[in-house]
């Protein structure tokens, strides 16, 4: 399998402060790979180094083979999309307007969207099941709706590429299964390279193929869920007695163990 | 969309009755005669022609310049500030908080001071020390960090700096010869103002305020927040670099013409935000059209008002910041401002 995303040796500090040490990892087409880690592990840190709004000291990544690090923002936007943690705006921008955006990258110079644009945006929010909210003002929106907006802005980017920060954390139950349902669904359809971060492991499980695990700024592991996903790796990264259940016909489970943790 | 050209055309029907209404008004009243006279001998090239009647060179070497500076002045301080709101994500922002408006204070107390009364002294000051605090804060902010709070605290420390220098000036001036004079300008006020100053200030605001429009649409990534920006395929430091220059120098040229009147830039944007939102597709030129009204409204009160010319500063904060408080709170009822 060809991989999309190359991500080799990136490493960054912030100052002095050492924050990721020589992390490689791929991504292929169709692929939804979670990027798990406890906090401060580096992994919002790292999706920053990839996106290239933070310039990494040591490494690079490589889309379909062409070197990031060079490239105009424009060109950037028009390979990766991210959906940003849970904002709000100092101004009211409706819905529809903040999916409009996606298109920035690729409008000229001086030129603004068209109407066709703006039909297209209208779609792909429909796609999403959020085509009624397209007049409603952004910040009146739930968390829930905000971050299906977002992804709706993302995907209209109509890049190959879709990082995800945290895309749960401010979600309710129902919620993040929605959010997730539909970026796993988004990803095999369009075949996209999709990373997300995910503090939940059992979230991961049950969406990501594949899995890199960070811990204190380092590759801990990485690899397809089916091997990565085990006690052991748990244990050794969020630093507690855990046990990995599995159900016939479920992806495994993860439970607090005994209870006590290890440090 | 049909809402918003609605606003716009009603927008701009009052600018015209304003502008008509103007030139009418004042102490040499004018009817629709005097109007059609001059409309006349401007088509044949004999404006300003010493053998037309008095009405006529009062509504032309007077009004017609005032009124066109107020205009062009309410439309960049306007302009200035939506740009600056949306660059500093923050709708406490005025045109001044990059210290633009205290830097070209400073340069006109400092013409005056130094080199008395000469109109072009204290204009060509003006413009140049509020690049200067510009500048400055622009350098003060990237040296440190280069964030949008950076820009913000060395646009305060520049500010600081140039108020104090006023001070000093002002402390050191004649009271009877330089201080009106010095006080006056910094007030703000359309009362001296003659073709030349109209002209110098439209052969920079014009084109400012063009190619601002030309690049209304990345305020609205921009708005979103710098890293947001960056991921949508903005860069990021150099339009906020394009914003700054054209943003600055328009308000620089306005102060330079007609001193320092505060408010317009702060509360317009605003007033254009509630009635259009905040697509600076529309809000941009939108706030040019109700700053330009807004301003000429206020300086034709300022001069007809009984009791003699007031500055028109202390006019727009005195009778903007009400009208402002009105539509916030009829706005509330709407479901909010920021909403």
């Amino acid at each position: 399998m060809k991989s999309l995303l190359a991500v080799s040796g990136i490493g960054f500090s912030y100052r002095s402060k050492p924050v990721l040490h020589d992390i490689s990892f791929t991504v292929g087409r169709g692929t939804v790979c979670g990027l798990l880690g406890p906090n401060a592990s580096g992994k919002t840190t790292l999706l920053k180094c990839i996106n290239g709004v933070l310039t990494p000291k040591e490494g690079e990544v490589r889309v379909n083979g062409s070197l990031l690090g060079a490239m105009p923002r424009r060109q950037v936007a028009r390979l990766m999309a991210v959906v940003p943690q849970q904002m709000s705006l100092a101004f009211s921008f409706t819905a529809l307007q903040m999916v409009v955006m996606g298109r920035s990258a690729r409008l000229g110079a001086l030129k603004l969207p068209s109407g066709r644009d703006r039909s297209e945006a209208c779609a792909a929010m429909a796609e999403l099941g959020v085509g009624h909210l397209a007049e409603r003002s952004f910040n009146e929106l739930s968390g829930g709706e905000r971050q299906l907006v977002l992804l709706a802005r993302a995907l209209f980017q109509e890049t190959p590429i879709l990082l995800l920060d945290e895309p749960t954390s401010h979600l309710d139950f129902r919620n993040q299964y929605r959010i997730l349902d539909v970026v796993s669904e988004m990803t095999h359809a369009k075949g996209l390279a999709t990373l997300v971060t995910l503090h939940d492991p059992n979230l991961a499980s049950r969406y990501c193929t594949h899995l890199v695990v960070l811990k204190d700024g380092r590759l801990h592991r990485k690899g397809p869920r089916e091997t990565v996903f085990e006690e052991k790796t748990l244990r050794e990264v969020y630093g507690m007695e855990v046990s990995v259940h599995r159900m016939p016909g479920e992806p495994p489970v993860v439970l607090p163990g005994t209870g006590a943790a290890l440090s | 969309m049909r809402e918003h050209k609605l606003a716009f055309a009603v927008s701009f029907l009052v600018l015209a009755a304003s502008v008509v209404l103007a030139l009418m008004l004042g102490r040499y009243r004018l009817d629709f005669g005097n109007l059609g006279e001059i409309l006349v001998s401007i088509v044949s090239g004999r404006q300003g022609d010493p053998a037309l009647s008095g009405p006529s060179l009062v509504l032309w070497s007077v009004r017609l310049p005032r009124v066109i500076a107020a205009v062009m002045v309410g439309a960049a301080l306007s302009v200035s500030g939506a740009v600056f709101q949306s660059l500093f994500r923050n709708p406490l922002v005025s045109p001044g908080i990059l210290g633009v408006t205290s830097g070209a204070s400073f340069g006109a107390t400092l013409a005056l001071f130094v080199a008395g009364n000469s109109v072009l002294a204290v204009e060509g000051s003006a413009f140049f020390w509020g690049l200067v605090a510009v500048t400055l804060a622009y350098q003060i902010g990237r040296r440190s960090g280069n964030s949008v709070t950076s820009l913000v605290l060395s646009g305060v420390i520049v500010s600081a700096l140039f108020t104090a220098g006023i001070s000093f000036l002002k402390y050191k001036a004649d009271p009877y010869q330089q201080l009106p004079a010095m006080v006056f300008w910094t007030m703000g006020s359309f009362n001296s103002i003659v073709w030349d100053d109209t002209i110098r200030g439209l052969a920079i605001i014009t084109p400012g305020l063009a190619i601002l429009y030309l690049f209304r649409w990345w305020l609205n990534p921009i708005a979103l927040g710098d890293e947001d920006a960056m991921t949508l395929g903005i860069d990021v430091p150099k339009a906020r670099m394009i914003y700054i220059v054209l943003g600055t120098v328009i308000v620089a040229a306005s102060v330079a013409s007609c001193g320092n009147i505060g408010w317009v830039g702060l509360v317009v944007p605003h007033m254009a935000r509630i009635l259009l939102g905040s697509d600076h597709d529309a809000l941009i030129p939108f706030a040019a059209l109700l700053g330009g009204t807004f301003m000429l409204i206020m300086d034709t009160l300022a001069r007809t008002l009984p009791g003699g010319e007031i500055p028109v500063g202390v006019l727009t904060a005195l009778l903007g910041a009400p009208f402002f408080a009105y539509l916030l709170v009829t706005n509330e009822k709407r479901g909010g401002w920021q909403n």
